[in-house]
């Protein structure tokens, strides 16, 4: 493996190049101080490490509060919570790629590119500041495909619909989506949507123009799993109707192209394109059905 | 929830069966006829006969044949067209940060769409008679060959030619996979897999069809197939019982050919 | 009289399952989280939740013995009616769950599948893959949204609870709080405020929870009057992956499987695990327990790993913390077989095959039984009385603690599948109750006086203000946050030990006193994570405070509260008549520590900054304690004399005319 003159990795015990303690990572994020605000570059130098990813390293950032330059700057500001890869919270774009930080590991992204790790905040997500975006499209495409059971309420019914084994593990990867974004991110048909706060205008009905905008745009793959999962569901299926009305709305399902960079992205595997597949077969099929049913 | 704006345009409202019409359009009928259309060029191989009689065929439809080509060809493919530009420009390729076979067949989807539209406006005003105010329309129905062959001899031309002709179908082939999967006829990985297998040997085979007309157009001596043109043209009227032969009627005339035997007799 | 409307703080199982019930209940609710709802720290449970099921019933099970399992688990050291209403609830929340379409595993019949976990006989485990708690999480979460749809729940994803408002008698009306991104604060008047916060694991620097988890929110209701519970008690899991940013669970099932733990005789030494012979390995475990080798039960395993670090120096890199556990030896092909799905997750955040290079582990922090101490009502049949209002309550009137952040249901140490249940059943549980309070509330929350919430906002503001305006100061935040992890890990988690546990209580104070002169890097007020930070770690310390003082006072052990000093050791004698002798020893001494310790902690946040801890009894009049001896050296003999002794109180009770109602109730209700 050829290797720059970058001090970031000398050759590991191993074979391939990997960088050893005494080393430094030279790390370029993408910041922005607020939203409407222009963003800028920074640099960052982080002492290497073993086993280090995308938090770690900006834990050190943060820590440290200085430029590559030595001056004194805010610590960059950046979503995580589990980091384990289930809770979703940590999208950003590593080296030019939508995934979680906390499963990007230094070593494996100095081998991409042994010269920097560079960040970046989501690029279809409006950002609230530095790696921070606002995904509430996310959830707001939940709601628009209603994906819930809709069940009669807590109080105590016995259990639930049996459910055959095949059908549990039909079910169970779609279940495992955390909606990190990464499929909305990666999907070129997926646009990004910011709405301004007006002068004058209360947080509320921002609140209400942001959700109709969101509206407008494409659902998303993630969402689509969703009404698929749920429609295929014994109880869940009661509202099918209602959620294939959604699919077919604007902004449904008819908005993919097929790029299929949903799944090739997904951090879980999720196999986002049978969902949309599967979403358009019953579209098909619903579509006929209300054409002659009405 | 979703009506918060009654007045939205047409076509924001019937977004889904628009765009599911779109799918529709491109194999029915705009890519039902680019298989005809190059499965019957490719009848050149055969000889300058065997290409003529099929276009004889297309033009036994006589007076039908201007509204047909209007209804089946070419508003079905301006819809496809104009439908197709506004996705092109609601989507925002990013093959260079996602390098994947999926998201390039995407790209280059696009990419050939386009392409194929140019190519085509620009091959009907080339061959088509509708090009003739405009100094093109040089196909001439009676003398199919030899008039597309003599068309296609620069080689700038027959280049432009092969580039239109295998991005129309590229953009046909991968279109009907994708078409598969908007109307879920292939839903699991698997099949998506075999239906790419699919859809490339319909590619291949259309591709092969597209180019080995081209191939077979320029390797045509004119003067043979036009002799072998004029030879058929007189049979026809001579079983019509009609006179006059050979001056060539640019395009509406055919218009005034009665029908025709299903059966031409072959040289 | 306007609707009722109730704060709740988090939004993991139990603050979700509370915001359903309550919106159900037709009570106005504010859901607040310092992150996406969908994004709590319940997402990481892996293994299951545990309840009775129509299977193990047949098999013997009631909820009765899972009442047993459960205290006996946590060594009695939790009041016995309301985790009996826990158990007798758990089949039906099972079922719930199932109705909300939570994609539990099947048998090939269609029905729930079930496993059985440690700490029980009965597979009662009902599971979801690998993700049991990011499923109940999303099902809950999908319910909550339905109710967000219809205007019944607002939610405040990304704020930040503050301080309870309490009026002049003490009762909570209401919080107030900051949101993370405009940084505005904000007094949201309450009828009852829920929280539903979740463990302190960061209390220890790494752990294996969420970032979330700091304990802020528990430590600020604390420090606003509220009292904790047996913070002392933390669980620790013996296997955890050691990371740069956090501790993440390694299952045990590869200790099972055959794999060796060993640590290089050179202290650190650098050379790859590899290529370190045979005889410049320390295989500890295998030296020190002959007879069970690397397969010393869980808590063994666990002291002996944490003090051959600690105490011997011998971790195997200087500024980490940990063993090697090594599966090399194994065949690949096995490995896949058997552990594939865990080396999977070794893998993706190691970065190193575990097949071929032994992984790295060490214990990690994972669960806090102790939290806000909360009140309950008992009801005729020993559980616990649904509707009232102290159920779930702190020791604030109108304030309430669900879910990990109650010390309730866990006791000493905590059954694994139970906090599943116990945080679902909690939420659920104390909605009717919560209600009826803010029913019988002479003059709701909204209607209260401006001032109250005026003057907690600017106590908050001024106190955000110093924070921003700090000047001089060369502490840094994030250095302190680790320098207190680094403590507290090695004083107060697996072995603890007094001499080391009061230094450490001076040197929390002195790192106290060192956050004073945090200063921070970023004083602007956008989305400033960096005040956010500081304002957290410093309340970190009174909770550092509080575990360190009750683990220093608890001389004696109990669950996961081990101290060397106090340890009862087992029968050493080998004669019959001596070992039955020591057996009545060690019973008398079992009884005595019974009398002196079977109690909860309490600790009061000082007007000195320093927890006031005092003792208080707990009901155990379901289930009677009784010594725990497994793996014990003459434990058998320990548990014949002990048997003795209750048959004879047993009969000495029935004699004696005076028979109090505190008498076991015979079998579990329902």
């Amino acid at each position: 493996m050829s290797r720059s003159h970058a001090s970031a990795g000398t050759s590991g015990a191993d074979g391939h190049a990997s960088p050893t303690a005494g080393t430094t990572v030279h790390v370029r994020v993408l910041r922005q101080d607020a939203p409407a605000q222009e963003s800028y570059w920074e640099r960052h130098d982080v002492p290497y490490e073993p086993n280090m990813n995308v938090i770690s390293v900006l834990q050190r950032i943060a820590a440290a509060a200085r430029a590559k330059d030595g001056r004194r700057v805010a610590p960059v500001a950046w979503d995580c919570n589990c980091l384990e890869e289930v809770c979703g919270s940590c999208t950003m774009l590593v080296n030019g790629r939508t995934r979680m930080a906390c499963t990007a590991l230094v070593d494996k992204l100095l081998e991409e590119n042994p010269e920097e790790i560079e960040l970046k905040p989501m690029s279809k997500f409006p950002v609230v500041r530095d790696l921070v975006v606002d995904r509430g499209r996310v959830f707001r495409a939940l709601e628009r495909v209603q994906a819930w059971v809709p069940v009669d309420g807590s109080y105590d019914h016995g259990p639930g619909p049996r459910i055959s084994p095949e059908q549990q593990e039909d079910a169970y990867p779609l279940s495992t989506c955390m909606s990190c974004g990464c499929c909305l991110e990666a999907c070129p048909q997926f646009t990004k949507i910011e709405v301004h706060q007006r002068s004058g205008e209360s947080v509320e009905q921002l609140a209400q123009r942001r959700d109709e905008a969101y509206d407008d745009g494409f659902v998303g793959a993630h969402a689509i799993s969703q009404a698929v999962l749920f429609n295929n569901h014994p109880t869940g299926k009661m509202i099918a109707d209602e959620r294939m009305t959604a699919l077919t709305a604007p902004g449904g399902i008819q908005m993919c192209g097929n790029a299929q960079n949903c799944v090739a992205v997904c951090p879980k595997q999720i196999p986002l394109t049978r969902s949309i597949a599967r979403a358009g077969r019953a579209a098909t099929v619903w579509a006929i059905k209300k054409l002659f049913d009405r | 929830m979703s009506q918060h704006e009654p007045s939205r345009s047409f076509f924001y409202r019937n977004q889904f069966l628009i765009y599911r019409l779109f799918s529709l359009s491109g194999l029915i009928p705009v890519g039902a006829f680019l298989v005809v259309h190059l499965l019957t060029n490719a009848s050149v191989l055969g000889g300058a006969g065997a290409f003529q009689s099929r276009v004889d065929m297309i033009h036994s439809l006589g007076p039908l044949l201007v509204p047909i080509e209007w209804a089946f060809i070419f508003l079905p493919m301006l819809f496809h067209a104009t439908v197709g530009f506004v996705i092109i420009a609601g989507g925002l390729p990013n093959v260079g940060s996602y390098p994947y076979v999926g998201n390039i067949r995407y790209t280059l989807q696009r990419a050939t769409g386009m392409i194929a539209f140019v190519f085509i406006i620009w091959h009907i005003m080339h061959l088509h008679w509708l090009g003739t105010p405009f100094g093109g329309g040089k196909f001439d129905p009676h003398h199919a060959t030899s008039s597309a062959a003599t068309a296609l001899q620069p080689l700038g031309i027959s280049l432009l030619y092969a580039i239109g002709v295998l991005s129309a179908v590229f953009h046909f082939a991968n279109g009907l996979w994708t078409l598969g999967i908007t109307w879920g006829l292939w839903t699991s990985p698997a099949a998506m897999r075999r239906a790419s297998y699919l859809s490339i040997g319909v590619g291949v085979l259309l591709g092969a069809a597209g180019l080995g007309a081209l191939g077979g157009m320029r390797s045509t001596n004119v003067e043979q197939a036009r002799a072998i043109e004029t030879r058929m043209e007189d049979v026809k009227h001579m079983l019509d019982g009609q006179g006059g032969a050979g001056n060539a009627p640019a395009a509406g005339t055919a218009l005034e050919l009665p029908q025709l035997k299903l059966t031409p007799p072959l040289p | 009289m306007a609707q009722p409307r109730v704060l709740v703080i988090g939004g993991g199982l139990a603050g979700l399952s509370a915001t359903m019930r309550l919106a159900e209940l037709g009570v106005e609710v504010d859901l607040m989280s310092l992150v996406p709802v969908k994004r709590s720290h319940s997402v990481c449970a892996q293994g299951g939740i545990n309840s009775v099921n129509s299977l193990t019933r047949q098999q013997g099970d009631t909820e009765w013995k899972h009442l047993d399992d459960t205290v006996y688990g946590g060594d009695f050291l939790q009041h016995q009616p309301p985790v009996k209403e826990m158990t007798d609830w758990g089949p039906r929340i099972i079922d719930l769950m199932d109705r909300l379409g939570v994609p539990f595993n099947r048998t090939p019949e269609g029905f729930r599948d079930q496993r059985r976990f440690g700490g029980t006989l009965y597979k009662r485990t009902a599971f979801a893959g690998a993700t049991t708690g990011q499923q109940l999480l999303y099902a809950l979460d999908e319910q909550v949204r339905r109710f967000e749809v219809e205007g019944k729940v607002k939610k405040w994803e990304f704020w930040d609870f503050l301080q309870p408002v309490l009026d002049s008698s003490g009762r909570c009306r209401g919080a107030v709080c900051q949101d993370l991104v405009t940084m505005q604060f904000r007094a949201f008047p309450a009828d009852a405020v829920i929280l539903a916060t979740g463990g302190c694991g960061l209390v220890y620097g790494r752990s294996t929870m969420s970032m979330v988890c700091t304990g802020s929110a528990v430590s600020r209701a604390y420090q606003s009057g509220a009292a904790y519970g047996n913070g002392e008690f933390i669980q620790v899991h013996p296997t955890a992956i050691p990371g740069a940013d956090k501790l993440r669970l390694m299952s045990e099932s590869a200790r099972g499987e055959g794999g060796r733990v060993w640590v290089p005789r050179a202290p650190h030494d650098p050379r790859d695990p590899r290529e370190i012979p045979e005889a410049e390995r320390y295989y500890f475990l295998e030296d020190r327990y002959p007879k069970y080798g690397n397969l010393v039960p869980r808590d063994i395993a666990t002291r002996e790993i944490f003090d051959i670090c600690t105490t011997d120096g011998l971790s195997v890199e200087k500024d980490r913390l940990c063993v090697y556990l090594d599966l090399t030896h194994i065949p690949r092909e096995t490995l896949d077989r058997k552990l594939g799905g865990i080396l999977e997750i070794y893998e993706k955040f190691q970065g190193v095959d575990p097949r071929s290079v032994p992984m790295k582990i060490f214990p990690a922090v994972h669960y806090s039984m102790g939290g806000l101490w909360v009140d309950y009502q008992r009801s005729a049949s020993g559980g616990m009385e649904e509707g009232a209002p102290k159920n779930q309550q702190t020791s604030l009137p109108g304030l309430y603690a669900i879910g990990e952040c109650d010390y309730q249901y866990h006791g000493a140490n905590r059954l694994g599948a139970n906090s599943l249940l116990s945080c679902i059943f909690s939420g659920l549980f104390c909605a009717p109750g919560v209600m009826a309070a803010s029913g019988s509330l002479r003059t709701l929350a909204a209607e209260e006086s401006k001032g109250l919430f005026d003057a907690a906002l600017r106590r908050q503001e001024e106190r955000h203000e110093a924070l921003l305006a700090r000047r001089g100061g060369n502490e840094n935040p994030y250095t302190i946050h680790n320098e207190l992890g680094d403590l507290m890990t090695r004083v107060a988690t697996v072995v603890r030990r007094n001499e080391q546990l009061a230094s450490a209580y001076d040197d929390v104070c002195q790192l106290e006193e060192r956050w004073q002169r945090c200063s921070l890097s970023d004083t602007g007020n956008w989305t400033n994570q960096n005040v956010v930070f500081t304002k957290s770690v410093g309340d970190m310390f009174p909770l550092a405070k509080l575990i360190l003082k009750g683990a220093l006072l608890r001389d004696e052990c109990r669950g996961a509260h081990y101290k060397p000093s106090a340890a009862m050791p087992g029968i050493a004698a080998t004669e019959p008549s001596a070992q039955r002798l020591e057996a009545e020893e060690w019973c008398d001494r079992f009884e005595a520590n019974t009398r002196r310790w079977l109690k909860s902690t309490i600790a009061r946040h000082g007007a000195d900054g320093h927890p006031q801890i005092t003792y208080e009894d707990i009901d155990t009049s379901l289930i009677p304690p009784r010594p725990r001896l497994y793996g014990l050296v003459g434990g058998d003999v320990i548990e014949e004399v002990w048997k003795e002794r209750q048959r004879k109180a047993t009969a000495a009770q029935a004699e004696s005319p005076r028979a109090t109602d505190s008498a076991l109730p015979v079998g579990a209700a329902s």
